[in-house]
């Protein structure tokens, strides 16, 4: 059997998921991960029945978490939604927020345009048209993309290398990210390799039913990255959402050659750093910095299985001190919060953080993931940043 | 190289009294989970000890814990250790703000969903139920919907018991819940954390209490680790509530995992959620590391100890397939009748110890793993809670007792 096998019988149904899933103590119409994953497996196997409370699942992975018995719920439930969705229509909104990539590439063109019209009343009242929530901020687009940027950066040459997957949001809206990663790799005497044609890990596509696409993205990720790790280089990801596809998701959903290598080689920097850092490796000649910080762990970086290495590594900083929020979910799921009819629940699951930040008085909250961050500057007020950032800083920001 | 002094896997009751006991001594601990476990949706009473192996009920914890086999893991973990386990989980209680009542001395008899009484030992204050056998007029409330609730069966119940034959009066108070999922304990207990939801209640309730009135209620008085929510309710009502237990999901148990989550995260443990441990390097008779393995790769963790809380059969601690049973990580070896015939006995509820629920690892006074002559496998590791062998928590009336106190002793020992 698959490491990750999908039997629904593994459930036990003790319902440890629907007691810790953040939708279902938001939203009564919910019926919980258990019902909807293995249970409404059960069923599904037998004949086409769906249930409609399908839609509510943000593929947070909090059922995957608190699952004593190793079922992949979340994905029992995004492969349902993805059959579902064969055979029904889908709203263009779905295709919109699930294809960030490609609406990125054309707001590329033109990043201060695209600002300009995606943030204006009119251009969001026609999203709200089409059901894109009016009241939840949209990431905005960097005037350059890492890519791009990346090309002019004189690297100082290694005989270690590292491929970094930059992934969407730091590509498309917070190159700056890519850039502390880079230099801090760089810190640490490795050369970094950003391949061409990498694509969209495909996190929003499956989350929104677009499997085939999905797969299709997979494969050419899979392809491009196995070569990489025939080398025997490490990947390195700064988006724990990205990693997360790239390791597991992938190998859950898709059957696809070189993906187990490629998954054995993924790496999270923070992971990446500590991991020098075991080896005696680890540049540690950090500058005293100032600050407190709050740091939130998305939920994609919890269900991992590697703990939460950037506060490891932060606290391993001089003069700043990081407090774990420990506080649940944001909300946000990729682009779950974003939709018209799923904002409040985005924002009542959210609320424990978001209080919990603000009852802190700490006004910078430190979170590996782009929309988390997004979600948590929008609800709590606060300065958001990478960890990775703080991490350069500490270098002496070179 | 980052250093561990212990690595305890495990995140149930076993598992967090052991990394919280062996952090408050200054040790480094990382924690290892891996799903979430009993403790979360189970009734979060300590239970010591309601019954002998033979079914007959003992005056209270401390005579019957006299009286066990020294193949027990109480008698393994000793009377000491288990007067100050006691002591320590209470005190720690306090200091959260989530006090529980009781001590080895005396039986807390708790009132079931089902109209019977439960014997246990150490509960939350909310459980006691002294305002019951104290007031004359008992209102017992159920909830519209909830599920596998019915107070007119503990009326029913309770009504037999001598000493509880009170003014009964049954109320059902209306959440006004919407949606089509079936309301759970847990619904309620996070209804009743808002102010809405307490002043619903309040105002569903009020017209029926009288001076001196004791309430009978499903354990949903806040989702958290605190009597806010039913200090709030009694203040204003001017009655007494007593929560009963119920089954999963129970809600008490949410709210113990969540103070000692909170505990030890304050003492400096780190938490590894959905970390698969699967096996251990050894050197000599000693573990220097202990190894995940997930969906991408396997990862080292050096350590200096290991304190094993993993589980029985449920946990995934000790697995039985058709010709052999096992402990799952470092493949102890685990004392179990050759013939599976005598795995147990015929009458499930015979009102004895059944040999299966019996299986488990040997250890000696410190909790190492054990072989058959008693001689100690490694010298690093600790076992605790329900993967240790010779009790059946079921019968007895131990679980969260022998965990209890073998976390606690783990702790102390690693």
């Amino acid at each position: 059997m698959k490491k990750h096998h999908e039997n629904p019988d593994s459930c036990t149904t003790c319902t440890s998921c629907v007691v810790h899933c953040p939708v279902t103590q938001a939203v009564r119409e919910f019926r919980g991960p258990k019902l909807a994953g293995p249970a409404g497996e059960r069923f599904r196997l037998l004949e086409d029945e769906y249930d409609a409370a399908l839609q509510y699942c943000s593929n947070c992975k909090n059922c995957d978490i608190s699952c004593p018995s190793q079922v992949p719920i979340s994905t029992l439930n995004m492969k349902a939604r993805a059959k579902y969705y064969k055979t029904h229509k889908q709203p263009f909104r779905d295709w919109i927020l699930s294809h960030g990539e490609q609406m990125a590439k054309m707001a590329s063109l033109t990043p201060g345009l695209a600002n300009l019209g995606m943030n204006n009343f009119i251009s969001r009242a026609v999203l709200k048209g089409l059901g894109v929530s009016d009241k939840a901020p949209l990431p905005e687009y960097a005037s350059e993309t890492f890519s791009k940027q990346f090309k002019r950066i004189k690297q100082k040459p290694s005989a270690n290398k590292a491929i970094f997957y930059p992934g969407c949001f730091v590509n498309y809206n917070q190159p700056e990210v890519g850039l502390d990663v880079v230099a801090v790799l760089q810190a640490n005497d490795f050369e970094v390799i950003v391949p061409e044609d990498l694509v969209c890990c495909s996190s929003p596509l499956v989350v929104n039913g677009y499997m085939d696409e999905a797969e299709a993205n997979a494969r050419k990720n899979i392809g491009i990255l196995e070569k990489y790790v025939q080398m025997g280089y490490p990947i390195i990801t700064a988006c724990t959402s990205c990693g997360l596809m790239l390791k597991q998701e992938y190998q859950e959903l898709f059957e696809i050659e070189g993906v187990e290598q490629v998954a054995s080689r993924i790496y999270d920097i923070a992971e990446f750093l500590l991991e020098l850092y075991d080896e005696g490796n680890l540049n540690t000649n950090f500058v005293k910095q100032n600050g407190k910080f709050m740091y939130h762990a998305p939920c994609h970086l919890r269900v991992q299985g590697i703990g939460k290495p950037s506060l490891e590594l932060l606290r391993m900083l001089p003069g700043i001190e990081v407090i774990d929020a420990d506080a649940g979910c944001c909300g946000i799921s990729g682009n779950y919060g974003f939709k018209e009819d799923k904002y409040d629940i985005a924002m009542a699951i959210g609320s424990n953080l978001f209080e919990t930040i603000k009852a802190s008085g700490i006004k910078t909250v430190l979170s590996e993931c782009g929309t988390c961050r997004q979600q948590i500057g929008h609800g709590a007020g606060v300065k958001t940043v990478h960890p990775i950032s703080l991490v350069r800083a500490a270098y002496g920001n070179k | 190289m980052r250093t561990n002094d212990v690595i305890v896997i495990g995140g149930g009751l076993a598992g967090l009294t052991a990394a919280i006991t062996a952090a408050g001594r200054g040790k480094s601990v990382r924690l290892m989970t891996s799903g979430t476990g009993a403790l979360a949706i189970g009734g979060g009473a300590i239970d010591i000890l309601g019954y002998q192996e033979d079914g007959t009920l003992v005056k209270n914890a401390r005579t019957g814990l006299s009286s066990l086999s020294p193949e027990h893991p109480y008698s393994k973990a000793g009377s000491q250790a288990i007067e100050e386990a006691v002591a320590f989980f209470l005190t720690l209680c306090q200091e959260e703000g989530f006090s529980y009542t009781g001590s080895l001395d005396q039986i807390q008899w708790l009132p079931t969903a089902l109209g019977t009484l439960k014997p246990s030992c150490l509960v939350p204050e909310s459980m006691d139920i002294t305002p019951v056998k104290q007031a004359d007029h008992v209102i017992v409330v159920g909830f519209t919907r909830l599920k596998d609730y019915f107070p007119e069966l503990i009326i029913k119940g309770l009504s037999r018991i001598p000493g509880y034959q009170k003014d009964y009066e049954q109320v059902t108070v209306d959440p006004g819940f919407t949606g089509g999922r079936d309301v759970t304990t847990v619904d309620i207990a996070r209804w009743l954390d808002t102010l809405q939801g307490q002043q619903a209640c309040r105002e569903q309730l009020q017209h029926h209490i009288k001076p001196g009135s004791a309430v009978i209620i499903p354990p949903v008085l806040g989702s958290r680790p605190s009597y806010a929510v039913r200090d709030t309710l009694e203040k204003i009502l001017r009655c007494k509530f007593v929560e009963t237990t119920v089954m999963p999901t129970a809600v008490v148990g949410l709210r113990l995992r969540a103070m000692l989550l909170a505990r030890a995260k304050k003492l400096g443990v780190t938490i590894m959620e959905q970390a698969h441990v699967t096996r251990v390097v050894k050197d000599g008779n000693s573990v220097t590391s202990v190894v995940t393995s997930n969906i991408d790769r396997e990862r080292a963790y050096q350590t200096k100890s290991v304190i094993l809380a993993t589980g029985g059969f449920y946990g995934g601690g000790i697995v039985a397939d058709i010709n052999s049973v096992n402990e799952a990580i470092l493949n102890l070896p685990v004392a179990a009748p050759a013939d599976r015939e005598d795995w147990g006995t015929l009458k499930l509820f015979s009102g004895s110890a059944q040999p299966f629920a019996k299986i488990g690892v040997a250890v000696d006074s410190s909790l190492r793993p054990v072989n058959a002559q008693g001689q100690v496998l490694l010298e690093n590791v600790y076992i605790a809670g329900r993967n240790l062998a010779g009790y059946d928590y079921c019968l007895e009336k131990s679980g969260n007792g022998v965990a209890l106190v073998t976390g606690y002793k783990a702790g102390l020992s690693c």
